[in-house]
């Protein structure tokens, strides 16, 4: 075998790419959380870390979805849409007496459909990924208000206590569900991703669409595979949101795209494509909602935690393009 | 000599109605390297493009192991296993040199990638090559000559026969193009691969030729060891191009200097460039593909920065930094790619020729369409752009009126120096003539006219005075009387020496 094998295991997690960032905002997000538990007693209080932990799983699972797409250089725009479908199909089956377990298979056979739609008009048919999905976004959301005539659903009752259970109230071994199903999530979709063939092609198609496709790779298939994951991930979160409420909202995962876009480059995901892990949509998704949560518990206004949030990702992304450049320059010299 | 891989007999293409390869013939054999030579514009790229499968042909049969073949796609020539590795890379820059390698076959147990596999076996087919990689290294940080190599292992991991190699050593340093010629020889002494090298560095061949073809105007010219020909018959066998066309030049006296560059150099494709511009005269600039004219201009009018050297118009230096510094001085482009570079060809031509002239147009800074549509008048006018009126896209002209516009919008304003880059590419005889007629008028009218082309006769034809460049250096100067194609060629080809020490291995004459 090659030097590979010489080396430290230390060096041989930094010789994985896009694991130095990784590094780099975990220490960020250690920074933060250090600097809420100083601010505030209830910030690492139990409880509040078991609901952190809660809050953390539908941006963990949009974060998933987004940074999919991101990586094959496209963007989906459709995903807080497909949340708010999932949520106002599920909850308006439930409501109308529909098993559960049929209305989450209905409901997902929907989301999957925006997923395939996607893919083909970015694909198939060479849209712009920003106009593609910004379209399927505003019918998405259209179809999440017609389905219950324009209104939000009654509440979807007694027999959905298991639905409600399984996403959001219910906990195993002290962790909520919700937490569990978000972790199962990562699990599967960081293997495919990294250990798959369909998980390498969605890089090459984002690193170098031409080299892609002239090495063999079915750019269709593997572009509509991201978009699929995407709205797989967007149709649980809707469960959950559906879970939490116990009703179906027409406006919940509303702006949720580009909180998985403020996720996904937190975590060193490149929007340009070919780059990113979702460990470190992990710790992205952590920061985003440690920053809410802490905000509040130190009650910083709204308006504040806005600011706050958005400088996070603005300086993400340009510590990123800085880093980026530097690479960029030394190669140019040599 | 090995059996023939690839037989082409009688190939013929046309690109809208324009013959590109003329009953054209060539072969490859097996262990052996065979140079394909050509002027720009030769049907080169074209033939190796037919034979990856990237065009289809028009006419006449190709062999492929013996056995005909139909139109390939490029999937197909890669599983026959003819392999093109192209002048720009085709790798996935964020992906590691074994999955780069593995890219679309990669391999699979159990639905799980096999990564230590791949990356042993990629060590294995590095070493074939005795290249010294870490196949786990990630392909965007390493220099573009390993980029280049791990294309080399990428396409005889397809276990490809027919290498096809364009330009290969163009970015390569002196060692690197060593170490290229050792695997190409390794790979020629192997026995079972066919390459064929395409190059303009003339001084490469002696290294690895065993055969050249020359091809011109589309033609097959000849084919022969590369022992039993000179550098000076491959030279003129390549040039003999028939100048069909007239150029209307017109006879003027050179008068005072009006430009001049001194000792510029910007980046790696220009290099200590020194030459200037006299009243009355029209310079042309000849050189190959990648000699650095283009990127001459571009340093000139300020779009790329300039590491040194100094510009003086009318005898005093002028500092151009940006291409905003160089319209003010009256030093203006008309750049190579009108669509990208030239034109918003979604506006108007009325607002493509205002646009760099809004400072003079605008009144408090609003545009007066008074000015504005006197000034589009005056220009359409004076340069005959043939339209239906100004108020159409500039992009829906035929490309002689698009460069109409790109040097009316100049001449708006008072130029002094205009500096033209591949004028007359992709247009029809008549609009070539009225380009030419334009630049006259520039000439009589005492502004500093300079052209790039790599039509040879047209700058033999048409310049006063003739820049050769290569490499990013002036290599020769000729008046127009004194150039034949074969002194311009030998200039062009004149690279900067890059020393190879692969002692033994010199077969053929060299220069």
């Amino acid at each position: 075998m090659s030097s590979t094998d010489r080396r430290g295991p230390f060096e041989k997690v930094l010789a994985v790419r896009g694991m130095a960032q990784v590094i780099t905002v975990t220490i960020g997000l250690v920074i933060i959380f250090i600097v809420f538990s100083m601010l505030s007693e209830n910030f690492t209080s139990y409880r509040n870390m078991r609901n952190l932990l809660r809050q953390v799983a539908p941006i963990l699972l949009i974060g998933i979805a987004q940074s999919y797409v991101l990586i094959t250089g496209n963007i989906d725009l459709s995903i807080g849409s497909v949340v708010g479908m999932s949520c106002m199909i599920s909850a308006t089956l439930m409501t109308k007496g529909i098993s559960p377990l049929a209305a989450v298979a209905i409901t997902m056979a929907c989301c999957l459909l925006v997923g395939l739609v996607n893919g083909a008009l970015v694909a198939k048919c060479s849209l712009p990924p920003f106009i593609a999905t910004l379209g399927t976004m505003t019918i998405a959301r259209g179809i999440a208000q017609i389905v219950n005539n324009n209104h939000n659903t009654d509440s979807i009752g007694e027999a959905a206590r298991g639905f409600r259970n399984l996403f959001y109230y219910g906990e195993s071994l002290g962790v909520y569900n919700a937490v569990w199903i978000a972790v199962a999530m990562w699990l599967v979709f960081n293997f495919i991703l990294s250990y798959t063939r369909i998980g390498r092609h969605i890089y090459a198609v984002g690193s170098n669409i031409d080299a892609a496709r002239m090495s063999g790779v079915n750019i269709n298939a593997t572009v509509t595979a991201a978009y699929l994951v995407s709205s797989f991930c967007c149709c649980i979160v809707g469960f959950i949101t559906c879970a939490t409420g116990g009703v179906g909202t027409m406006d919940s995962g509303n702006t949720y795209e580009l909180y998985a876009v403020a996720a996904s480059v937190i975590g060193g995901v490149s929007t340009l494509g070919g780059q990113g892990l979702l460990l470190g949509t992990v710790i992205g998704a952590s920061i985003w909602s440690v920053l809410q949560n802490g905000l509040i518990l130190a009650n910083a206004p709204v308006a504040i935690r806005n600011i706050a949030v958005g400088i996070i990702v603005v300086i993400s992304v340009l510590l990123d393009i800085v880093v980026r450049n530097g690479k960029w320059m030394k190669k140019k010299s040599d | 000599m090995g059996e023939y891989l690839a037989e082409c007999e009688h190939v013929d293409k046309s690109f809208f109605g324009v013959k590109v390869l003329d009953d054209v013939s060539f072969d490859v054999r097996a262990g052996e390297v065979v140079a394909l030579l050509g002027e720009n514009g030769a049907g080169k790229s074209t033939l190796v493009k037919i034979l990856s499968g990237v065009y289809a042909r028009d006419g006449g049969t190709l062999k492929v192991f013996g056995a005909p073949v139909g139109n390939l796609t490029p999937r197909e020539a890669q599983n026959l296993g003819i392999s093109i590795i192209h002048q720009e890379l085709n790798l996935c820059s964020h992906l590691t040199v074994a999955e780069n390698i593995f890219l679309g076959r990669e391999t699979v147990k159990n639905g799980v990638l096999a990564k230590r596999e791949m990356s042993s076996r990629a060590a294995g087919i590095l070493k074939r090559l005795n290249l010294d990689m870490d196949p786990d290294a990630i392909v965007g940080s390493l220099s573009v000559s390993k980029q280049q190599l791990v294309e080399i292992a990428k396409a005889l991991s397809t276990n490809a026969r027919i290498l096809i190699m364009d330009e290969p050593t163009s970015a390569l340093t002196a060692k690197e193009i060593e170490d290229l010629f050792v695997i190409i020889r390794k790979l020629r002494d192997e026995g079972d691969c066919g390459i064929v090298y395409i190059s303009h560095r003339l001084d490469e061949l002696k290294h690895i030729a065993d055969r050249v073809v020359i091809m011109r105007d589309g033609r097959f010219i000849t084919s022969a060891e590369f022992g039993a020909v000179t550098m000076d018959e491959i030279i003129s066998h390549m040039v003999g191009r028939e100048i069909k066309e007239k150029f209307p030049r017109v006879p003027g006296k050179r008068g005072k200097k009006i430009f001049e560059v001194k000792n510029l150099s910007a980046g790696k494709m220009v290099k200590d460039v020194s030459f200037d511009l006299y009243e009355g005269e029209i310079v042309g600039i000849s050189g190959l593909m990648g000699a650095g004219r283009t990127e001459l201009t571009r340093a000139i009018f300020g779009i790329d920065p300039k590491d040194s050297g100094h510009i003086y118009l009318e005898g005093s230096e002028i500092s151009i930094r940006r291409p905003s510094d160089a319209i003010s001085h009256g030093v203006v482009l008309a750049p190579e790619d009108r669509k990208k570079d030239g034109l918003c060809t979604r506006l108007s031509v009325r607002e493509n020729i205002s646009l760099p002239n809004l400072d003079s147009l605008c009144d408090g800074g609003f545009v007066n369409r008074g000015k504005e549509k006197l000034m589009v008048y005056d220009t359409i006018r004076n340069l005959a752009i043939r339209l239906s009126g100004p108020e159409i896209n500039a992009g829906s002209l035929s490309g002689g009126n698009q460069q109409k516009v790109v040097v009316g919008k100049w001449l708006a304003r008072n130029s002094k120096v205009v500096i033209f880059d591949e004028p007359t590419r992709g247009i029809d005889v008549a609009a070539k003539v009225e380009i030419y007629n334009l630049m006259n008028d520039l000439k009589k009218n005492g502004i500093g006219v300079m052209f790039v082309s790599s039509e040879m006769p047209e700058v033999m034809g048409f310049a006063d005075r003739i820049i050769v460049m290569c490499d990013g250096r002036i290599t020769g100067e000729f008046m127009s009387g004194e150039a034949t194609q074969n002194k311009i060629l030998e200039k062009a080809t004149q690279f900067e020496a890059k020393e190879l020490s692969l002692g033994g291995a010199e077969r053929g004459k060299a220069v």
